[in-house]
Protein backbone atom coordinates (compact mmCIF):
# COMPACT_ATOMS: atom_id res chain seq x y z
CA UNK A 1 0.00 0.00 0.00
CA UNK A 2 1.18 3.64 -0.64
CA UNK A 3 2.15 5.28 2.19
CA UNK A 4 1.34 8.94 2.44
CA UNK A 5 4.31 11.05 2.42
CA UNK A 6 4.36 14.26 4.12
CA UNK A 7 5.30 17.44 2.72
CA UNK A 8 7.48 19.32 5.26
CA UNK A 9 8.59 22.29 3.16
CA UNK A 10 6.55 24.69 4.39
CA UNK A 11 7.95 27.99 3.21
CA UNK A 12 6.96 30.59 0.77
CA UNK A 13 5.46 33.92 0.16
CA UNK A 14 2.28 34.47 -1.64
CA UNK A 15 1.39 38.24 -2.68
CA UNK A 16 -2.57 38.16 -3.74
CA UNK A 17 -4.03 41.47 -5.24
CA UNK A 18 -6.78 42.26 -7.62
CA UNK A 19 -4.83 44.61 -10.22
CA UNK A 20 -3.99 44.02 -12.48
CA UNK A 21 -6.80 41.53 -13.78
CA UNK A 22 -5.34 38.00 -14.81
CA UNK A 23 -1.66 39.40 -13.60
CA UNK A 24 -0.56 36.82 -11.03
CA UNK A 25 -0.98 38.31 -8.32
CA UNK A 26 -4.81 38.25 -9.26
CA UNK A 27 -4.86 34.86 -10.31
CA UNK A 28 -3.99 33.96 -6.78
CA UNK A 29 -6.73 35.89 -5.65
CA UNK A 30 -9.22 34.22 -7.57
CA UNK A 31 -7.82 30.92 -6.23
CA UNK A 32 -9.23 31.78 -3.02
CA UNK A 33 -12.06 32.57 -4.53
CA UNK A 34 -12.02 28.97 -6.06
CA UNK A 35 -11.51 28.07 -2.79
CA UNK A 36 -14.51 29.20 -1.38
CA UNK A 37 -16.76 27.55 -4.25
CA UNK A 38 -15.51 24.14 -2.92
CA UNK A 39 -16.87 25.00 0.29
CA UNK A 40 -19.91 26.62 -1.16
CA UNK A 41 -20.43 22.93 -2.86
CA UNK A 42 -19.92 21.26 0.44
CA UNK A 43 -22.42 22.90 2.28
CA UNK A 44 -24.97 22.65 -1.13
CA UNK A 45 -24.27 19.05 -1.08
CA UNK A 46 -25.70 18.56 2.74
CA UNK A 47 -28.65 20.85 2.86
CA UNK A 48 -32.02 19.56 4.30
CA UNK A 49 -33.45 17.89 1.26
CA UNK A 50 -36.95 16.11 1.33
CA UNK A 51 -36.47 12.43 2.66
CA UNK A 52 -32.85 12.73 2.89
CA UNK A 53 -32.51 11.70 -1.22
CA UNK A 54 -29.87 12.89 -2.81
CA UNK A 55 -30.16 14.84 -6.02
CA UNK A 56 -27.97 17.74 -6.13
CA UNK A 57 -25.33 17.74 -8.76
CA UNK A 58 -22.76 20.65 -8.94
CA UNK A 59 -20.73 22.16 -11.49
CA UNK A 60 -17.87 24.95 -10.46
CA UNK A 61 -16.32 26.86 -13.63
CA UNK A 62 -13.81 29.55 -14.36
CA UNK A 63 -11.13 31.00 -16.34
CA UNK A 64 -11.23 33.89 -18.93
CA UNK A 65 -12.54 32.06 -21.60
CA UNK A 66 -15.09 30.06 -19.73
CA UNK A 67 -16.92 33.16 -18.35
CA UNK A 68 -16.94 35.24 -21.31
CA UNK A 69 -18.63 31.90 -22.99
CA UNK A 70 -21.11 31.66 -20.17
CA UNK A 71 -21.49 35.84 -20.41
CA UNK A 72 -21.98 35.43 -24.20
CA UNK A 73 -24.77 32.90 -23.33
CA UNK A 74 -26.80 35.13 -20.78
CA UNK A 75 -26.68 37.42 -23.82
CA UNK A 76 -28.24 35.30 -26.17
CA UNK A 77 -30.69 34.39 -24.18
CA UNK A 78 -31.65 38.00 -22.72
CA UNK A 79 -32.67 38.90 -26.28
CA UNK A 80 -35.10 36.04 -26.43
CA UNK A 81 -37.86 37.69 -24.37
CA UNK A 82 -38.62 41.47 -23.79
CA UNK A 83 -39.37 40.68 -20.18
CA UNK A 84 -35.56 39.22 -19.41
CA UNK A 85 -33.89 41.53 -21.49
CA UNK A 86 -32.96 44.63 -19.67
CA UNK A 87 -31.86 42.27 -16.36
CA UNK A 88 -30.25 39.38 -18.28
CA UNK A 89 -27.84 41.73 -19.93
CA UNK A 90 -26.77 43.54 -16.60
CA UNK A 91 -26.14 39.82 -15.56
CA UNK A 92 -23.71 39.05 -17.96
CA UNK A 93 -21.92 41.88 -17.36
CA UNK A 94 -21.59 40.24 -13.09
CA UNK A 95 -20.64 37.41 -14.95
CA UNK A 96 -17.65 39.00 -16.58
CA UNK A 97 -16.90 40.33 -12.90
CA UNK A 98 -16.83 37.27 -11.27
CA UNK A 99 -14.05 35.03 -10.24
CA UNK A 100 -16.09 31.92 -10.11
CA UNK A 101 -19.20 30.85 -10.95
CA UNK A 102 -21.34 27.79 -9.42
CA UNK A 103 -24.12 25.87 -11.44
CA UNK A 104 -26.68 23.88 -9.27
CA UNK A 105 -29.15 21.42 -10.56
CA UNK A 106 -31.36 19.16 -9.61
CA UNK A 107 -31.12 15.99 -10.84
CA UNK A 108 -34.24 14.48 -10.43
CA UNK A 109 -36.82 17.09 -10.41
CA UNK A 110 -37.69 16.16 -14.38
CA UNK A 111 -37.37 12.05 -13.91
CA UNK A 112 -37.73 10.78 -10.67
CA UNK A 113 -40.33 13.11 -8.54
CA UNK A 114 -40.89 12.76 -4.77
CA UNK A 115 -44.33 10.95 -5.47
CA UNK A 116 -45.56 12.03 -1.90
CA UNK A 117 -49.05 13.50 -3.89
CA UNK A 118 -48.04 16.95 -2.34
CA UNK A 119 -49.87 18.89 -5.26
CA UNK A 120 -47.15 21.81 -5.15
CA UNK A 121 -47.00 21.24 -9.11
CA UNK A 122 -50.50 20.98 -9.74
CA UNK A 123 -52.93 21.85 -7.13
CA UNK A 124 -54.04 18.24 -7.26
CA UNK A 125 -54.43 15.52 -4.55
CA UNK A 126 -51.87 12.90 -6.25
CA UNK A 127 -48.66 13.49 -8.90
CA UNK A 128 -50.76 13.38 -12.00
CA UNK A 129 -50.39 16.91 -13.26
CA UNK A 130 -46.95 15.80 -13.89
CA UNK A 131 -46.97 12.13 -15.17
CA UNK A 132 -49.63 13.48 -17.42
CA UNK A 133 -47.72 15.82 -19.09
CA UNK A 134 -44.60 13.85 -19.36
CA UNK A 135 -43.65 10.56 -21.71
CA UNK A 136 -43.95 8.01 -19.45
CA UNK A 137 -44.48 4.31 -18.71
CA UNK A 138 -45.73 3.13 -15.39
CA UNK A 139 -44.04 6.20 -13.50
CA UNK A 140 -40.91 5.85 -15.63
CA UNK A 141 -40.44 9.10 -17.57
CA UNK A 142 -38.43 8.64 -20.70
CA UNK A 143 -36.12 11.68 -20.67
CA UNK A 144 -33.88 10.88 -23.85
CA UNK A 145 -36.19 13.46 -25.96
CA UNK A 146 -34.05 16.57 -24.46
CA UNK A 147 -35.81 18.80 -27.49
CA UNK A 148 -38.02 21.54 -26.17
CA UNK A 149 -39.89 24.38 -27.08
CA UNK A 150 -39.58 25.94 -23.44
CA UNK A 151 -36.54 27.49 -21.81
CA UNK A 152 -37.27 24.78 -19.12
CA UNK A 153 -38.60 21.59 -20.26
CA UNK A 154 -41.62 21.57 -17.79
CA UNK A 155 -43.45 20.17 -15.79
CA UNK A 156 -40.99 20.04 -13.04
CA UNK A 157 -41.37 18.11 -9.75
CA UNK A 158 -42.10 21.14 -7.28
CA UNK A 159 -40.47 19.61 -4.11
CA UNK A 160 -37.24 18.56 -5.77
CA UNK A 161 -37.72 22.16 -7.32
CA UNK A 162 -37.83 23.57 -3.45
CA UNK A 163 -34.59 20.91 -2.80
CA UNK A 164 -32.62 22.80 -5.31
CA UNK A 165 -33.74 26.20 -2.95
CA UNK A 166 -32.22 24.59 -0.33
CA UNK A 167 -28.60 23.77 -1.71
CA UNK A 168 -28.69 27.10 -3.34
CA UNK A 169 -29.44 28.54 0.15
CA UNK A 170 -26.87 26.40 1.99
CA UNK A 171 -24.52 27.41 -0.68
CA UNK A 172 -25.08 31.44 -0.47
CA UNK A 173 -25.13 31.11 3.58
CA UNK A 174 -21.47 29.57 3.57
CA UNK A 175 -20.68 32.40 0.95
CA UNK A 176 -22.04 35.10 3.50
CA UNK A 177 -20.41 32.76 6.48
CA UNK A 178 -16.99 33.18 4.66
CA UNK A 179 -17.48 36.46 3.47
CA UNK A 180 -17.52 36.54 -0.36
CA UNK A 181 -20.01 37.89 -2.29
CA UNK A 182 -22.36 35.46 -4.42
CA UNK A 183 -25.76 35.91 -5.61
CA UNK A 184 -28.15 33.17 -7.02
CA UNK A 185 -29.57 33.85 -10.63
CA UNK A 186 -32.01 32.72 -12.77
CA UNK A 187 -30.25 33.93 -16.03
CA UNK A 188 -26.70 32.19 -16.03
CA UNK A 189 -28.82 29.03 -14.64
CA UNK A 190 -30.53 28.78 -17.93
CA UNK A 191 -27.50 30.36 -19.76
CA UNK A 192 -25.21 26.51 -17.87
CA UNK A 193 -28.01 24.00 -18.32
CA UNK A 194 -28.02 25.36 -22.17
CA UNK A 195 -24.40 25.02 -21.81
CA UNK A 196 -24.06 21.73 -20.85
CA UNK A 197 -23.40 22.26 -17.65
CA UNK A 198 -24.66 19.92 -14.52
CA UNK A 199 -26.15 17.70 -17.40
CA UNK A 200 -28.25 15.57 -15.73
CA UNK A 201 -30.57 18.20 -14.57
CA UNK A 202 -33.97 19.59 -14.79
CA UNK A 203 -33.40 22.94 -13.83
CA UNK A 204 -30.55 24.72 -12.73
CA UNK A 205 -29.40 27.96 -10.68
CA UNK A 206 -26.13 29.83 -11.02
CA UNK A 207 -24.45 31.00 -8.41
CA UNK A 208 -21.56 33.77 -9.59
CA UNK A 209 -18.95 34.55 -6.25
CA UNK A 210 -16.28 37.05 -6.35
CA UNK A 211 -13.62 38.21 -3.94
CA UNK A 212 -13.46 41.91 -4.95
CA UNK A 213 -13.70 45.38 -2.99
CA UNK A 214 -16.77 46.28 -4.93
CA UNK A 215 -19.85 43.34 -4.60
CA UNK A 216 -20.09 42.92 -8.83
CA UNK A 217 -23.86 42.03 -7.91
CA UNK A 218 -24.86 44.92 -6.07
CA UNK A 219 -25.18 48.54 -6.33
CA UNK A 220 -25.80 48.47 -10.44
CA UNK A 221 -25.81 52.10 -12.71
CA UNK A 222 -28.80 52.30 -15.65
CA UNK A 223 -27.85 51.00 -18.77
CA UNK A 224 -25.52 48.64 -16.98
CA UNK A 225 -24.10 46.50 -19.65
CA UNK A 226 -23.17 49.82 -21.50
CA UNK A 227 -21.74 51.55 -18.47
CA UNK A 228 -19.39 49.33 -16.24
CA UNK A 229 -15.84 48.67 -15.38
CA UNK A 230 -14.93 47.30 -18.50
CA UNK A 231 -16.88 49.57 -20.90
CA UNK A 232 -15.15 52.47 -18.46
CA UNK A 233 -11.53 51.65 -18.98
CA UNK A 234 -11.93 50.53 -22.69
CA UNK A 235 -13.34 54.05 -22.99
CA UNK A 236 -10.16 55.53 -21.04
CA UNK A 237 -7.99 53.71 -23.36
CA UNK A 238 -10.60 55.46 -26.31
CA UNK A 239 -10.31 58.90 -25.23
CA UNK A 240 -6.41 59.00 -23.15
CA UNK A 241 -4.90 58.02 -26.48
CA UNK A 242 -6.09 60.77 -28.33
CA UNK A 243 -5.65 63.13 -25.88
CA UNK A 244 -2.22 62.94 -26.07
CA UNK A 245 -2.17 63.31 -29.67
CA UNK A 246 -3.86 66.60 -29.80
CA UNK A 247 -1.03 68.09 -27.47
CA UNK A 248 2.52 66.72 -27.95
CA UNK A 249 6.27 68.00 -26.80
CA UNK A 250 9.39 66.59 -26.94
CA UNK A 251 9.32 66.45 -22.84
CA UNK A 252 13.68 66.16 -23.62
CA UNK A 253 13.44 70.00 -24.26
CA UNK A 254 10.69 71.25 -22.67
CA UNK A 255 8.20 70.29 -19.92
CA UNK A 256 5.45 72.93 -19.91
CA UNK A 257 4.67 74.23 -15.70
CA UNK A 258 2.76 75.74 -13.91
CA UNK A 259 2.69 79.33 -13.99
CA UNK A 260 4.62 81.11 -10.84
CA UNK A 261 5.80 84.44 -12.46
CA UNK A 262 6.37 86.66 -15.03
CA UNK A 263 7.62 84.99 -18.60
CA UNK A 264 7.19 82.46 -21.09
CA UNK A 265 5.43 79.47 -19.38
CA UNK A 266 7.71 76.29 -18.46
CA UNK A 267 10.41 78.97 -18.36
CA UNK A 268 10.72 79.62 -14.88
CA UNK A 269 14.35 78.45 -14.26
CA UNK B 1 -27.02 41.05 39.18
CA UNK B 2 -28.43 37.78 38.39
CA UNK B 3 -28.15 33.80 38.57
CA UNK B 4 -30.29 31.92 35.73
CA UNK B 5 -30.42 27.77 36.69
CA UNK B 6 -32.60 24.83 35.68
CA UNK B 7 -35.10 24.58 32.20
CA UNK B 8 -36.97 27.26 33.12
CA UNK B 9 -35.75 30.12 31.12
CA UNK B 10 -34.84 27.76 28.28
CA UNK B 11 -38.13 28.00 26.09
CA UNK B 12 -38.03 32.03 26.59
CA UNK B 13 -34.74 32.14 24.68
CA UNK B 14 -35.34 29.66 22.09
CA UNK B 15 -38.41 31.97 21.54
CA UNK B 16 -35.65 34.90 21.23
CA UNK B 17 -33.75 32.36 19.04
CA UNK B 18 -37.08 32.23 16.70
CA UNK B 19 -36.91 35.80 16.69
CA UNK B 20 -33.48 36.18 15.03
CA UNK B 21 -34.25 33.23 12.64
CA UNK B 22 -37.13 34.98 11.46
CA UNK B 23 -34.56 37.61 10.61
CA UNK B 24 -32.36 35.53 8.55
CA UNK B 25 -35.75 34.29 6.73
CA UNK B 26 -36.50 38.07 5.69
CA UNK B 27 -32.56 38.52 4.90
CA UNK B 28 -32.31 35.22 2.34
CA UNK B 29 -31.57 36.31 -0.91
CA UNK B 30 -33.82 35.50 -3.67
CA UNK B 31 -33.58 34.89 -7.05
CA UNK B 32 -36.65 36.95 -8.40
CA UNK B 33 -36.81 39.43 -5.60
CA UNK B 34 -40.64 39.28 -5.97
CA UNK B 35 -41.39 36.40 -3.76
CA UNK B 36 -43.32 37.63 -0.54
CA UNK B 37 -42.37 35.55 2.28
CA UNK B 38 -43.58 35.65 5.82
CA UNK B 39 -43.47 33.91 8.97
CA UNK B 40 -44.76 33.13 12.43
CA UNK B 41 -43.59 31.96 16.12
CA UNK B 42 -45.79 29.53 17.33
CA UNK B 43 -45.37 27.73 21.11
CA UNK B 44 -47.05 26.05 24.37
CA UNK B 45 -51.06 25.88 23.87
CA UNK B 46 -50.74 27.27 20.42
CA UNK B 47 -49.21 24.04 19.20
CA UNK B 48 -52.37 22.07 20.19
CA UNK B 49 -54.64 22.29 17.13
CA UNK B 50 -51.30 21.82 15.13
CA UNK B 51 -50.67 18.54 16.89
CA UNK B 52 -54.33 17.40 16.63
CA UNK B 53 -54.20 17.79 13.15
CA UNK B 54 -51.39 15.94 12.38
CA UNK B 55 -53.08 12.96 14.87
CA UNK B 56 -55.08 11.25 11.94
CA UNK B 57 -52.67 11.87 9.45
CA UNK B 58 -49.62 10.21 11.80
CA UNK B 59 -52.34 7.03 11.53
CA UNK B 60 -51.47 6.61 7.85
CA UNK B 61 -48.04 8.57 6.86
CA UNK B 62 -44.60 6.57 8.93
CA UNK B 63 -43.02 10.19 8.46
CA UNK B 64 -46.16 12.20 10.20
CA UNK B 65 -46.33 9.55 12.67
CA UNK B 66 -42.60 10.08 13.97
CA UNK B 67 -42.80 14.19 13.72
CA UNK B 68 -46.06 14.16 15.72
CA UNK B 69 -45.09 11.80 18.57
CA UNK B 70 -41.94 13.72 18.97
CA UNK B 71 -43.83 16.97 19.18
CA UNK B 72 -46.64 16.03 21.02
CA UNK B 73 -44.42 13.44 23.60
CA UNK B 74 -42.06 16.98 24.06
CA UNK B 75 -44.67 19.33 24.39
CA UNK B 76 -47.22 16.96 26.81
CA UNK B 77 -43.78 16.89 29.34
CA UNK B 78 -43.71 20.39 29.68
CA UNK B 79 -40.73 20.70 26.98
CA UNK B 80 -42.16 22.75 24.15
CA UNK B 81 -41.28 23.04 20.73
CA UNK B 82 -41.45 26.14 19.26
CA UNK B 83 -42.05 26.25 15.59
CA UNK B 84 -41.60 29.19 12.79
CA UNK B 85 -44.10 28.24 10.29
CA UNK B 86 -42.83 30.10 7.02
CA UNK B 87 -45.18 30.82 4.11
CA UNK B 88 -44.55 32.47 0.95
CA UNK B 89 -47.07 33.49 -2.08
CA UNK B 90 -46.16 31.08 -4.79
CA UNK B 91 -49.44 30.07 -6.86
CA UNK B 92 -49.11 33.59 -8.98
CA UNK B 93 -46.49 34.32 -11.18
CA UNK B 94 -45.36 38.29 -11.52
CA UNK B 95 -42.51 37.69 -13.20
CA UNK B 96 -42.89 36.73 -17.05
CA UNK B 97 -40.61 35.40 -17.63
CA UNK B 98 -42.51 32.36 -20.15
CA UNK B 99 -39.84 29.65 -18.70
CA UNK B 100 -42.14 26.77 -19.01
CA UNK B 101 -40.99 25.10 -15.88
CA UNK B 102 -44.42 24.70 -14.43
CA UNK B 103 -45.40 22.82 -17.56
CA UNK B 104 -47.28 26.03 -19.57
CA UNK B 105 -46.14 28.17 -22.14
CA UNK B 106 -46.65 31.87 -20.43
CA UNK B 107 -47.20 33.04 -17.61
CA UNK B 108 -50.21 34.12 -18.18
CA UNK B 109 -51.52 30.44 -18.77
CA UNK B 110 -49.97 29.37 -15.27
CA UNK B 111 -51.71 32.00 -14.19
CA UNK B 112 -55.44 31.34 -15.04
CA UNK B 113 -54.52 27.57 -14.21
CA UNK B 114 -53.90 28.38 -11.25
CA UNK B 115 -57.23 30.30 -10.62
CA UNK B 116 -58.89 27.82 -10.72
CA UNK B 117 -56.83 24.96 -9.10
CA UNK B 118 -55.44 27.18 -6.38
CA UNK B 119 -54.77 25.07 -2.99
CA UNK B 120 -56.24 21.44 -4.23
CA UNK B 121 -53.15 20.29 -3.14
CA UNK B 122 -52.34 18.50 0.25
CA UNK B 123 -49.74 21.22 0.43
CA UNK B 124 -51.07 23.91 -1.51
CA UNK B 125 -49.98 24.47 -5.53
CA UNK B 126 -49.91 24.92 -8.07
CA UNK B 127 -46.67 26.97 -7.64
CA UNK B 128 -43.98 28.99 -9.46
CA UNK B 129 -40.42 27.38 -9.99
CA UNK B 130 -38.73 30.25 -9.10
CA UNK B 131 -41.20 31.12 -6.28
CA UNK B 132 -40.75 27.83 -4.74
CA UNK B 133 -36.88 28.15 -5.44
CA UNK B 134 -36.86 32.33 -3.28
CA UNK B 135 -39.04 30.34 -0.52
CA UNK B 136 -37.20 27.36 -0.27
CA UNK B 137 -33.85 29.28 0.31
CA UNK B 138 -35.41 31.29 3.29
CA UNK B 139 -36.61 27.95 4.53
CA UNK B 140 -33.05 26.96 4.02
CA UNK B 141 -31.37 29.57 5.53
CA UNK B 142 -33.90 29.45 8.52
CA UNK B 143 -32.26 25.88 9.30
CA UNK B 144 -28.78 26.85 8.84
CA UNK B 145 -29.86 29.85 11.27
CA UNK B 146 -31.30 27.75 14.00
CA UNK B 147 -27.69 25.44 13.47
CA UNK B 148 -25.88 28.45 14.24
CA UNK B 149 -27.71 28.85 17.37
CA UNK B 150 -27.12 25.40 18.45
CA UNK B 151 -30.89 24.52 18.70
CA UNK B 152 -31.80 21.19 17.48
CA UNK B 153 -34.07 21.71 14.49
CA UNK B 154 -35.57 19.70 11.53
CA UNK B 155 -37.77 21.38 8.50
CA UNK B 156 -41.33 19.43 8.39
CA UNK B 157 -43.64 19.44 5.42
CA UNK B 158 -46.35 17.06 8.16
CA UNK B 159 -46.06 20.63 10.34
CA UNK B 160 -46.58 22.35 7.14
CA UNK B 161 -49.52 20.70 5.94
CA UNK B 162 -51.05 21.12 9.44
CA UNK B 163 -50.65 25.07 9.63
CA UNK B 164 -51.70 25.24 5.49
CA UNK B 165 -54.83 23.43 6.82
CA UNK B 166 -55.60 25.08 9.75
CA UNK B 167 -55.45 28.34 7.67
CA UNK B 168 -52.26 30.07 9.99
CA UNK B 169 -50.91 32.81 7.43
CA UNK B 170 -53.79 33.06 5.81
CA UNK B 171 -52.24 35.40 2.97
CA UNK B 172 -49.82 32.87 2.28
CA UNK B 173 -50.41 29.85 -0.20
CA UNK B 174 -47.39 27.58 1.20
CA UNK B 175 -46.12 26.77 4.50
CA UNK B 176 -43.84 24.51 5.90
CA UNK B 177 -43.00 24.45 9.91
CA UNK B 178 -39.22 24.70 10.97
CA UNK B 179 -39.22 22.95 14.73
CA UNK B 180 -37.08 24.01 17.64
CA UNK B 181 -36.07 22.76 20.64
CA UNK B 182 -36.26 21.41 23.08
CA UNK B 183 -32.68 22.39 23.75
CA UNK B 184 -31.60 18.63 23.58
CA UNK B 185 -29.05 17.01 20.95
CA UNK B 186 -30.55 15.17 18.30
CA UNK B 187 -34.36 15.43 19.43
CA UNK B 188 -35.63 15.08 15.83
CA UNK B 189 -32.96 13.11 14.52
CA UNK B 190 -32.03 9.98 16.84
CA UNK B 191 -35.58 10.72 18.16
CA UNK B 192 -34.93 9.52 21.82
CA UNK B 193 -39.11 10.18 22.49
CA UNK B 194 -39.59 7.49 19.77
CA UNK B 195 -37.60 5.22 21.28
CA UNK B 196 -38.87 1.65 22.12
CA UNK B 197 -41.98 2.76 20.04
CA UNK B 198 -41.49 0.28 17.22
CA UNK B 199 -41.00 -3.65 17.92
CA UNK B 200 -38.24 -4.95 15.82
CA UNK B 201 -40.95 -6.60 13.55
CA UNK B 202 -42.47 -3.28 12.34
CA UNK B 203 -39.18 -2.40 11.56
CA UNK B 204 -38.34 -5.37 9.15
CA UNK B 205 -41.83 -5.20 7.56
CA UNK B 206 -41.20 -1.42 6.97
CA UNK B 207 -38.09 -2.39 4.78
CA UNK B 208 -39.60 -5.31 3.47
CA UNK B 209 -42.54 -3.14 2.12
CA UNK B 210 -40.25 0.42 1.33
CA UNK B 211 -37.25 -1.84 -0.06
CA UNK B 212 -38.53 -4.81 -1.75
CA UNK B 213 -35.53 -5.41 -4.16
CA UNK B 214 -33.20 -6.01 -0.62
CA UNK B 215 -35.51 -9.27 0.12
CA UNK B 216 -35.98 -10.74 -3.54
CA UNK B 217 -34.91 -14.28 -4.23
CA UNK B 218 -33.54 -15.62 -7.68
CA UNK B 219 -35.49 -13.82 -10.16
CA UNK B 220 -35.61 -16.03 -12.85
CA UNK B 221 -38.95 -17.39 -12.43
CA UNK B 222 -40.77 -14.43 -13.49
CA UNK B 223 -42.52 -14.53 -9.91
CA UNK B 224 -39.87 -14.77 -7.50
CA UNK B 225 -40.24 -15.57 -3.34
CA UNK B 226 -39.41 -12.95 -0.67
CA UNK B 227 -36.74 -13.71 1.86
CA UNK B 228 -39.14 -12.44 5.04
CA UNK B 229 -37.52 -14.94 7.44
CA UNK B 230 -34.88 -16.83 8.03
CA UNK B 231 -36.04 -20.00 6.55
CA UNK B 232 -37.77 -17.97 3.58
CA UNK B 233 -37.74 -21.06 1.66
CA UNK B 234 -40.37 -22.92 3.83
CA UNK B 235 -42.95 -21.85 3.05
CA UNK B 236 -42.21 -19.25 0.99
CA UNK B 237 -43.75 -16.18 0.12
CA UNK B 238 -44.44 -13.80 -2.67
CA UNK B 239 -45.46 -10.17 -3.10
CA UNK B 240 -48.70 -8.72 -3.43
CA UNK B 241 -49.74 -5.64 -5.91
CA UNK B 242 -53.09 -4.29 -6.16
CA UNK B 243 -55.40 -1.52 -5.45
CA UNK B 244 -56.63 -1.02 -1.95
CA UNK B 245 -59.96 -0.34 -1.27
CA UNK B 246 -58.78 0.08 2.53
CA UNK B 247 -55.99 2.33 1.93
CA UNK B 248 -57.48 4.89 0.03
CA UNK B 249 -60.57 4.85 2.07
CA UNK B 250 -58.71 5.85 5.11
CA UNK B 251 -56.83 8.27 3.30
CA UNK B 252 -60.24 9.71 2.01
CA UNK B 253 -61.79 9.36 5.65
CA UNK B 254 -58.61 11.07 6.99
CA UNK B 255 -58.58 14.11 4.40
CA UNK B 256 -62.30 15.02 3.64
CA UNK B 257 -63.72 14.53 7.11
CA UNK B 258 -61.51 14.11 10.49
CA UNK B 259 -58.82 16.60 8.95
CA UNK B 260 -61.75 19.12 8.02
CA UNK B 261 -63.54 18.09 11.34
CA UNK B 262 -60.26 19.20 13.64
CA UNK B 263 -59.35 22.41 11.26
CA UNK B 264 -63.60 23.38 11.58
CA UNK B 265 -63.13 23.59 15.27
CA UNK B 266 -60.24 25.81 15.52
CA UNK B 267 -60.79 27.81 12.60
CA UNK B 268 -62.49 30.87 14.26
CA UNK B 269 -59.82 31.20 16.55
CA UNK B 270 -56.93 31.23 14.33
CA UNK B 271 -58.33 33.41 11.34
CA UNK B 272 -59.86 35.81 14.36
CA UNK B 273 -55.80 35.95 15.77
CA UNK B 274 -54.81 37.45 12.00
CA UNK B 275 -58.00 39.94 11.77
CA UNK B 276 -56.84 41.86 15.18
CA UNK B 277 -53.23 41.59 13.90
CA UNK B 278 -54.83 43.77 10.59
CA UNK B 279 -56.92 46.43 13.02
Amino acid sequence: MKKYVEDLNFQGEEYISDWPSWSPQDIRRKKCALESARLMVDAAMTAPFAGGVPSIEAHIVYGQEELEAVARKVEEIAHQQESWKEAFLYEAVMVRDSDVIIFLGNTRCHETPLDAGCGMCGGTLDCGYFYEQKTQKYGLVDITDRSSERMIDGPLCTARVGDLGYAVGSALWAAATLMVDARPFASMGMAGQKMGYCPKSGMVVGVPLAVKPKNPYVDVNVDYHLINMDKVLDNTRKIYQTARIIRGFDYRKWIPKPKKSEGPEGDDE
Amino acid sequence: MGHLIGKEYYLDHVIEVAKSIVLAIHKAPQITGKTKIEAEIIWGEDLEPIIEVMGPVAKVMRYIQWDYETIKKCYEKGESPVIINIGAKVSKSNLNWNCGACGHDTCKEFNAYSKEYKGGGQMGGPSCNWKVLDWAMACDWACASAWQYRVDNRIMGSVGFALHALGFLPDMDANIGLVLGPPRDMVYYNREEMHKSMSYEMDKQDMVNCVPTMFTAFPGGGTPMYKTKDDWWAPPEFMGIGYSEEAMEMYQQLLFEEVPEIVVKHADKIEARYKDKKK
